[in-house]
């Protein structure tokens, strides 16, 4: 077993940066928009328990060969895929072998980054996220300053670090609502 | 299929929630419950911890920094109210007392040594490695020297007799507290475990305004410049942790983690290439495991570890 710290060093350090390249991966051969963020966090939750029993020597052809891997299986029990969709994903790793690394931001391309990710928040949200990183307010400090909700601010506060995360982790940087949160908005409306 | 969505904004919660200030032991182990009952709670909480401190870097931001056009114009009169207290603060102090001349002690610890001094007065003092400190505890002067190294202070408060750390032309005093002190030539950091501090930069210029530090503060001080990061007590945990024989690294430069490493140990590493200086390490380890580190950079990073004798090199 690996020390679960070295796992997480590893972890953040040599997959996370790879984000990109695996959603786009992920994306290609997934119909369903939707279900793109479920399969990325199946893939890491795999790359994960792998690591924990040893780090795998290179992150990169680690990362493709799980994500590949585990479509195969999703589109074999799903039942209703082609041949030729899996054997298109047997080969898809070649092709990926070859492709530029990502690159690392520098410290300056990472605050542009996370100015465009902010300014594509809604305004609410921005202003929560703003207190909070710049004058390091606590939710109930926002709170008072906005004159709203605790609740409300955290719910913000939520959806801002969500979006921003995902923008920095070069996703699009929009808001995903949770399915429980989708339920409960949907039963407010139907009252 | 997991339903990502969901984990992620518990994840988001818990983060959150681990910021606030009351942030307890049991809260933490709350959380830790929580991340190992399974492994999508776990990937998904350190891919937000870590999105999520890539986004402080806004705490850069600068109100007088050219705004987007659509951005509310409110935003901008929050954060010029904010900026003084979130930048530096430069402090100029004149005072300089002539010292009251007691019997002085030194003490001094080796390379990789640690050591526990009770002194006169009830107050307990734990000196890091390759530490100088002078004392002088006797009748009504409570005064210390830290020439070089860490100390971590226990002051038994006396409200008539003050204890004063003078770090080169720094003054520490103690208001009834637990903190250390850490100085690297004209480098100082000073972490404030509980109880407050009161400390005063250099005796250059015109005013004296000298700034209380409280519980979870930790203020670097660098020529005349102070600067404060208020209510911080993980990181001040983070900081205490050689006085449990461990270095804790929190996304630190391979650079800055060799450095601490450096400290403890005669056997120096160097860090051959910048690209990899600049790599991030995050992790807990022995301070005085110089072996059990280059290890990791083997064979979790897949660096190249030549051992020289006097010196470990590390290259890509």
């Amino acid at each position: 077993m690996v020390d679960d710290e070295v796992v997480k060093a590893w972890f953040v350090q040599e997959i996370l940066p790879l984000e990109p390249s695996l959603t786009r991966f992920i994306r290609s051969h997934c119909r369903q928009a939707a279900d793109v963020a479920d399969l990325r966090q199946d893939v890491y939750v795999r790359i994960y328990a792998a690591a924990r029993e040893q780090l795998p020597r290179q992150a990169r052809p680690f990362m493709f060969t799980t994500a590949r891997n585990h479509l195969i299986n999703c589109a074999k029990r799903a039942q209703i895929v082609s041949i030729e969709y899996v054997s298109d994903l047997e080969a898809s790793i070649l092709a990926i072998d070859t492709v530029t690394p990502d690159r690392t931001l520098s410290a300056q391309d990472e605050f542009r980054r996370v100015r465009t990710g902010l300014d594509r928040l809604p305004p609410r949200c921005r202003e929560v996220v703003l207190l909070r990183k710049i004058e390091g307010l606590s939710t109930r400090e926002v709170a008072m300053r906005l004159h709203v909700g605790i609740d409300t601010v955290e719910q913000q506060m939520v959806h801002g670090m969500r979006a921003l995360v995902d923008f920095m982790l070069g996703g699009s940087g929009k808001i995903r609502r949770a399915a429980t949160a989708k339920r409960s908005l949907e039963k407010e409306r139907n009252r | 299929m997991s339903d990502s969505a969901s984990i992620e904004e518990i994840s988001a919660r818990w983060l959150l929630r681990r910021e606030e200030a009351d942030w307890s032991g049991e809260d933490q182990v709350e959380l830790d419950k929580w991340l190992n009952s399974n492994m999508e709670n776990k990937v998904a909480y350190w891919r937000l911890e870590h999105g999520w401190r890539k986004a402080d870097r806004l705490a850069a931001l600068q109100p007088f920094s050219p705004a987007p056009a659509h951005r509310p114009r409110r935003l901008w009169r929050i954060s010029a109210t904010a900026a003084p207290l979130a930048a530096c603060l430069i402090l100029c102090v004149l005072t300089v007392s002539s010292v009251d001349v007691a019997r002085h002690k030194t003490y001094v610890t080796e390379i990789g040594a640690r050591e526990i001094v009770p002194l006169a007065d009830g107050t307990q003092i734990e000196l890091n490695t390759a530490t100088t400190l002078r004392t002088a505890v006797q009748g009504q002067v409570r005064e210390v020297w830290l020439d070089q190294g860490e100390v971590y202070f226990e002051v038994v408060h006396d409200a008539t007799r003050p204890f004063v750390v003078h770090v080169g032309s720094r003054t520490l005093t103690d208001l009834g507290t637990k903190f250390s002190v850490r100085r690297n030539g004209d480098h100082v950091e000073v972490a404030v475990v509980s109880g407050r501090v009161q400390l005063e930069n250099e005796p250059v210029a015109t005013t004296s305004m000298p700034v209380t530090l409280a519980r979870g503060d930790i203020a670097t001080v660098h020529g005349t410049s102070t600067s404060v990061l208020p209510n911080s007590i993980d990181k001040v945990d983070d900081l205490l942790s050689w006085r449990h024989g461990l270095l804790v690294f929190d996304q630190s430069n391979l650079a800055d983690a060799a450095s601490e490493f450096n400290r403890y140990s005669r056997k120096k590493l160097i860090i051959t290439d910048p690209t990899i200086a600049r790599m991030r390490i995050s992790g807990r380890f022995e301070s005085n495991n110089l072996d059990g580190f280059t290890r990791l950079l083997r064979l979790a990073y897949g660096l190249n570890v030549a051992d020289e004798g006097a010196v470990v090199k590390i290259s890509d």
